[in-house]
């Protein structure tokens, strides 16, 4: 059968009253479900499951990749509106969509959010159907050593979120290192500044450190100076997202989009460092550079298609390999496990009319995904007109909640706030918070692969160069690095010139 | 920091005292009308994780049979120590317990020594599944049978490895045991153990080609050996395990292997009231014998065995004192 003749049969698998009703559910209990902080993707996704048992295995499947789509896209709502990201996904979405708000232009935020999103999720779909076996071979040759790579290049990144001073950044990305080498050493199992206590032996909780960093030190910066802002009305932007915007950040969608589908295709990265790269590419190759961090929307732009062209590329591991590539894929076999459905290059074999069919809902679900996440932010960007006296009490307590949630550990709720005194101190000097972020996601991922490649090769460090995929992601990480110091002189000398000048 | 230690540190204290004088006072009287509200089941590990659905999947029929919702709560992190700390601390009413795995209770206690809880420290009211262990190596790989492997191992040190979910878990110590069964006298000098970040990285490691072998629950390498992406070596059960096409313990001769199979069951702190207990295991009775939650979860690959709450606690020790038996001769063991 022609790829076509499939989509044809799995069309008709797909176009029945269930399977649509299960998709559309799917998305609209994901876009709420990650519209709430500390509910995050995973947890819906997780808790869902239980009642796809009882469906047809594709209405079960399709219900589940309903919640996970929007439980992302939802996720960039809090992020946007209360600078608390729903999902640790779209932590980089802050950056230039809270920025937005405080301009009077949270619709604009919200809808290129949107936009982002949804064609980033199409062309996420588009290449798991089109190229997933290519994807999948390419995914597998990835051990340890290219791992590693990888992650030294991603960690140039920090450059790109450091905003005015680099040397600020650097400092911020040490604090996140240091705090990410707290928990239980992998190779070891030793115990790594835990001070004994078992709460410590699991490092501490990502959604707290993220929430504290990024929502609490805004609350404390208004308790310490209530009457900054008066006067000031947020007014909330009937402002909507145009056609020409769309154009303009179209080209860094579409980048964002394909770091999404090369960096999700590869198990074990996640959406948070593929929206990062995707927004810290697109500030290295916009006009408007200058504007990123100050409520850029091509920022959002950038940030949100990277975190969606994730969604779907995630599939490509999970259905050509059987491998899960994070945790939501974890859960989502267990789905097809339960229906006696294994999935791997077999399955293409023997059931390819629900791998098709799949392909088929998908295609549907980005469109399901406009249509409620418009109406969602519709409802949702009031949210920017409340009042500040109002706003930040209600938004305190969904943090107290939204981190306990998580784990329900009161543990972390104090973890959140000593986070949020230590970005409050750096919010007063002027340093940037997202370099502090990358470094405590990234900084582990490293040291893993760093040692495992040791371990693989008994110590020696030529295993670090082993391939063509390293010398690529080591040739990038030297240009990457060049680049920055020379825009570094450059910059000094401009100033020289400037203060020259003056004189 | 400090501050927050000590409110900590007094609020167990309290607790303690509070679960003590409750216990002494009417350890029978609430038993009569027992549950009389919500009961909190902590799930060591995040939501998804094998552990989650087992314990999701059971709690359908087994609240119908408590009468009152089993709330459930995921309290990971520290490979299932915080999760198991939390119930460990708990009072003994019945009202907080836990779904314990091989890996929070016979393994970690086995090979880590700073683990904040013993083996001791709760009381089990039965096990309700058990996984059997599959060992596998890539389909393309040469090696075809245990012995290939350990002659490899034994050719050449270092150049057999095994991947695992990290230090301290099953796959660890299941890849050892196995090795040293087959006659390689230091797995852990003579085969390298590369730890991922969790077990569905231990089985991409094989197939990757990072890791020569992994040895895990059937369920999680069903997929890639019905895929023909990996070759299985062995099975620990005694019975061969459907859509496996490997040799059992017993066609290898090696009944020691039969003790390395993963389980699942549930447990509370150890001073839990017998007539507790004793409702509990007449629950999981009725509960394991639902038609559906069996269909479920042979589905999944795990084999339904109950077991009351004295079989439990002599299956459960049996098997922690041949783990650590086997992690003192070697020098697993972790104490820092």
């Amino acid at each position: 059968m022609t790829l076509l003749e499939n989509l044809a049969a799995g069309f008709e698998l797909v176009a029945n009253f269930e399977s649509v009703f299960a998709l559309a559910g799917g998305v609209l209990i994901g876009v709420i479900a990650g519209a709430i902080p500390g509910l995050s993707a995973t947890m819906a996704v997780a808790l869902t499951l239980p009642f796809t048992f009882a469906m047809q295995p594709i209405t079960g499947i399709l219900l589940l990749l309903g919640v996970y789509k929007g439980g992302i896209f939802g996720g960039s709502i809090p992020a946007i509106l209360i600078k608390t990201p729903g999902t640790p996904a779209s932590s980089a979405t802050i950056l230039d969509g809270h920025p937005m708000v405080k301009n009077g232009q949270a619709g604009k935020a919200l809808g290129m959010a949107l936009w982002a999103s949804c064609t980033a999720d199409l062309i996420s779909n588009l290449a798991l159907i089109l190229c997933a076996g290519w994807l999948a071979a390419f995914a597998l040759k990835f051990g340890p050593p290219e791992f590693f790579t990888l992650i030294l290049f991603s960690l140039t990144i920090i450059a790109g979120v450091s905003g005015d001073s680099l040397l600020k950044g650097i400092v911020s990305a040490l604090f996140g290192l240091i705090l990410a080498t707290i928990g239980l050493d992998l190779v070891y199992g030793t115990n790594r500044f835990t001070l004994n206590d078992p709460n410590l032996m699991g490092g501490l909780n990502f959604i707290a450190v993220l929430i504290g960093l990024f929502a609490i030190p805004e609350i404390l910066a208004m308790v310490w100076n209530p009457k900054s802002n008066e006067g000031e009305t947020q007014s909330l932007g009937k402002e909507w997202v145009t056609f020409a915007e769309y154009k303009r950040c179209f080209k860094s969608i579409v980048r964002g989009s394909f770091i999404g589908v090369f960096l999700g295709s590869i198990p074990g990265i996640g959406a948070a460092p593929s929206a990062f790269l995707s927004y810290s590419e697109a500030r290295r190759k916009s006009p408007n550079k200058e504007n990123f961090g100050k409520g850029e929307i091509e920022g959002v732009a950038a940030s949100e298609s990277g975190n969606n062209g994730v969604a779907g590329a995630t599939l490509i591991p999970l259905l050509a390999l059987g491998i899960p590539g994070d945790v939501i894929t974890a859960v989502i076999i267990g789905a097809f496990m339960v229906h006696n459905l294994q999935p791997g290059p077999m399955m293409f074999l023997n059931s390819p009319d629900i791998i098709y069919g799949l392909f088929m809902g998908l295609i549907i679900s980005s469109v399901f995904l406009f249509l409620i996440g418009s109406v969602a932010i519709r409802a949702f960007r009031y949210v920017a007109d409340i009042p500040r006296g109002i706003l930040f009490p209600a938004v305190m307590v969904l943090c107290v909640y939204g981190c306990y949630a998580v784990n329900n550990n009161i543990f972390d709720v104090g973890v959140m706030f000593a986070m949020g005194w230590l970005g409050y101190v750096m919010l007063c000097k002027g340093i940037p918070a997202a370099p502090f972020l990358i470094a405590f996601i990234l900084g582990p991922l490293l040291e893993d692969n760093f040692r495992q490649s040791m371990l693989m090769s008994g110590g020696s460090g030529e295993i670090l160069v082993r391939g063509p995929i390293t010398w690529f992601f080591w040739t990038l990480t030297i240009i990457t690095i060049v680049a920055i110091i020379r825009s570094g002189l450059g910059k000094k000398k401009a100033e020289a010139v400037e203060h020259g000048n003056q004189e | 920091m400090y501050l927050l230690k000590k409110i900590k540190m007094n609020k167990s204290k309290l607790l303690i005292s509070a679960a003590m004088s409750v216990v002494f006072l009417s350890n029978s009287a609430f038993a009569a009308d027992y549950p009389s509200r919500p009961i909190s089941m902590i799930i060591p590990y995040g939501p998804g994780g094998a552990t989650d659905i087992s314990a999701r999947t059971i709690s359908e029929p087994l609240s119908k049979e408590v009468g009152k919702p089993l709330v459930m709560v995921n309290k990971a992190g520290a490979g299932g120590a915080i999760g198991s700390v939390a119930v460990q601390n708990a009072k003994a009413d019945g009202y907080t317990m836990l779904f314990a795995r091989v890996g929070t209770h016979t393994v970690n206690p086995a090979i880590k020594a700073t683990l904040p809880y013993k083996l001791e420290d709760f009381r089990f009211v039965g096990i309700y599944e058990i996984n059997p262990v599959a060992c596998a190596v890539k389909a393309d790989s040469d090696i075809n049978s245990m012995e290939d492997l350990v002659a490899r191992a034994k050719a050449k040190p270092g150049s057999v490895s095994y991947s695992s979910s990290g230090v301290g878990s099953l796959l660890q110590l299941a890849a050892a045991m196995v090795l040293k069964e087959f006659g390689l006298e230091n797995p852990v000098k003579q085969a390298t153990h590369l730890p991922m970040k969790g077990g569905g990285g231990a089985a991409t490691a094989v197939l990757t080609g990072t890791a020569t072998f992994v040895c895990t629950n059937s369920s999680a390498l069903a997929s890639f050996v019905k895929n023909k992406q990996l070759k299985p070596l062995l099975v620990t059960t005694a019975e061969p395990v459907a859509g496996f096409d490997a040799p059992t313990s017993k066609d290898l001769g090696k009944p020691n292997l039969e003790q390395l199979v993963g389980w699942t069951g549930v447990a509370g702190p150890d001073d839990l009231p017998d007539d507790i207990a004793a409702s509990w295991g007449k629950w999981l009775g009725t509960a394991t014998s639902n038609k559906e939650f069996k269909e479920k979860m042979e589905a999944r690959g795990s084999v339904i065995r109950l077991m009351s709450p004295e079989e439990s606690k002599e299956f459960i020790n049996k098997q922690y004192n041949q783990f650590k038996a086997l992690v003192d001769e070697l020098g697993m063991r972790v104490e820092g």
